[in-house]
Parts: structure tokens; sequence; C-alpha cells
């Protein structure tokens, strides 16, 4: 059972499928020395609400846990989550919000508008990419670096 | 910092919300119900400059509290947001709809 500090090496962090997931991420995120203020700021948001995504719509994980890698090459950044779930490929599938850009909608029974959070993805991202397989989920973000 | 820290005080017949800490799918009801309630009651401005993650759960609730201030008459502003939550709001592709100021005295 991992606790509040996930496994951690170098630029990769495993995290259990839980909302406080989000809190170690933000710290794993943190500590990478390869981002600028700017950039740290973009993988924590966009990172959050995809690792959100994956608590909320992949449970109960065939793995166990999720593992969250980053890298930097050049001017390019990439964020990718590891994972296994068949529900989350069913979630995000042809009709699935994955598939069709999403469009904001006001949620009347919890009184707040919701469907922002891939918008964000893709405003934050250069590239967002789901690519389910059959013995490990990937979800690639890719960021184009600060100057 | 892990908590969300809401504190509430009356300046000049009006609200003002001094929020510190991550708004996530975690923390977020605290700040809508906080929010909402001050929209209903009075002119309302939020003070982010200490708000170091605001996801979209917390944009959601910012956009309705938007939509509340117009239909309650009342005012509502973001008051010296931070980095991260500019960030959040710009990504969104209308952040130029968001109300946002940079001191109290703007509002």
């Amino acid at each position: 059972m991992m606790g509040r500090q996930g496994h951690r090496t170098g630029r990769s962090v495993s995290l259990e499928a839980t909302p406080a997931s989000i809190l170690e991420f933000e710290d794993f995120v943190d500590s990478l020395d390869i981002l600028s203020p700017k950039d740290r700021n973009r993988l924590k948001l966009a990172g959050g609400e995809i690792l959100d995504n994956i608590v909320k719509h992949a449970t109960p994980l065939e793995s166990r846990g999720i593992e969250a890698r980053a890298s930097r090459s050049g001017g390019s950044i990439l964020l990718a989550f590891y994972f296994r779930s068949p529900s989350f490929a069913v979630f995000a599938g042809e009709d699935g919000p994955w598939s069709v850009y999403p469009e904001p909608l006001f949620d009347p029974a919890h009184r707040r508008w919701r469907g922002m959070g891939l918008l964000m993805c893709r405003n934050l991202a250069k590239r967002l990419v789901f690519r389910p397989g059959e013995s490990m989920d990937r979800i690639f973000l890719e960021f184009e670096a600060e100057r | 910092m892990t908590q969300l820290d809401i504190s509430i005080r009356n300046e000049h017949h009006r609200l003002v919300l001094s929020v510190s800490g991550p708004i996530n799918s975690y923390t977020f009801t605290d700040f809508q119900e906080k929010v909402y309630k001050a929209i209903a009651q009075a002119d309302t401005a939020v003070d982010m400059e200490h708000v170091t993650g605001l996801s979209s759960a917390g944009i959601g609730v910012i956009m309705t509290a938007m939509e509340d201030a117009e239909t309650t008459g009342h005012g509502f502003a973001i008051v010296n947001p931070s980095e991260i939550v500019r960030l959040a709001i710009e990504s969104t592709g209308f952040g130029d709809r968001f109300p946002i100021v940079k001191t109290l005295k703007q509002v």
C-alpha cells in the first residue's frame, strides 16, 4: 500500500487511483528540474485534469496503480500516464468525450459548469492522445516548452 | 500547501473571500459553497493571490458565480489571481470574460 509519498524514480512516479494522488502528482511536478515555472504550472493543470479523469472513470484499475512520467526533449515536454483499465476505453470511446470535442455544459443538479477539463488540456498542451492497449493504456500530453 | 483555506470579511458593504491553497476536485466544494452563499448576499470579491492550483471544477464554480452575480444584480470580481490561476483561466479559451482586477480598489 502506497502512502502519501508514491514511489518516485527520477522523472516518474507511481500513484494510487485515489483523489489524494492529485496532490502527490503536484508534488512530483514541483520536484522536476526540467521545467520553467510556467511549464510547471501547465503540467500541473493539464496533468491534474487527466489524473482526475483516470481516477473517476478508470477505476477499478487492472494495473497496480498509475505511473506518470515526464521528460523533456529539446523544445518539447512529454507527460505520459500508464495504467490498465477496460472501463476507461469505454468511457473515452468512439462517442465519449475523448473522441468528440467536449462542449461545456451546465449541470443543474450540482450547480456548476462541467466539461471544462479536456478543453483546458487541449489549450494547455500541443497534443493530447489516448492509446488503449491490451496490456497497458497510455495517455500522452505533449507541451511546447517555454523558451 | 494541500488544504484550502477561505476567510471571509465584510469590507465597505462587500464580502471579500481570501482563498489560499489548491482548488481541485478534492477541495472545490468548500469554495463552491462559500462563493455561492456570498454572491446571494452581497457584492463579492474573491482574492486569489494565494491560490496554488485551479482545476476545471473550480473554473466551473467561478463561471456559475459569474452567472449568479448577473441574476442577483450583485457584483463579482476575481482579485489579484496567482500565475497558475491566470493560466487556468486563460486555458478555457475565453479568459477575457472573467472579471479579473489587480486590486480591491478596482472593484
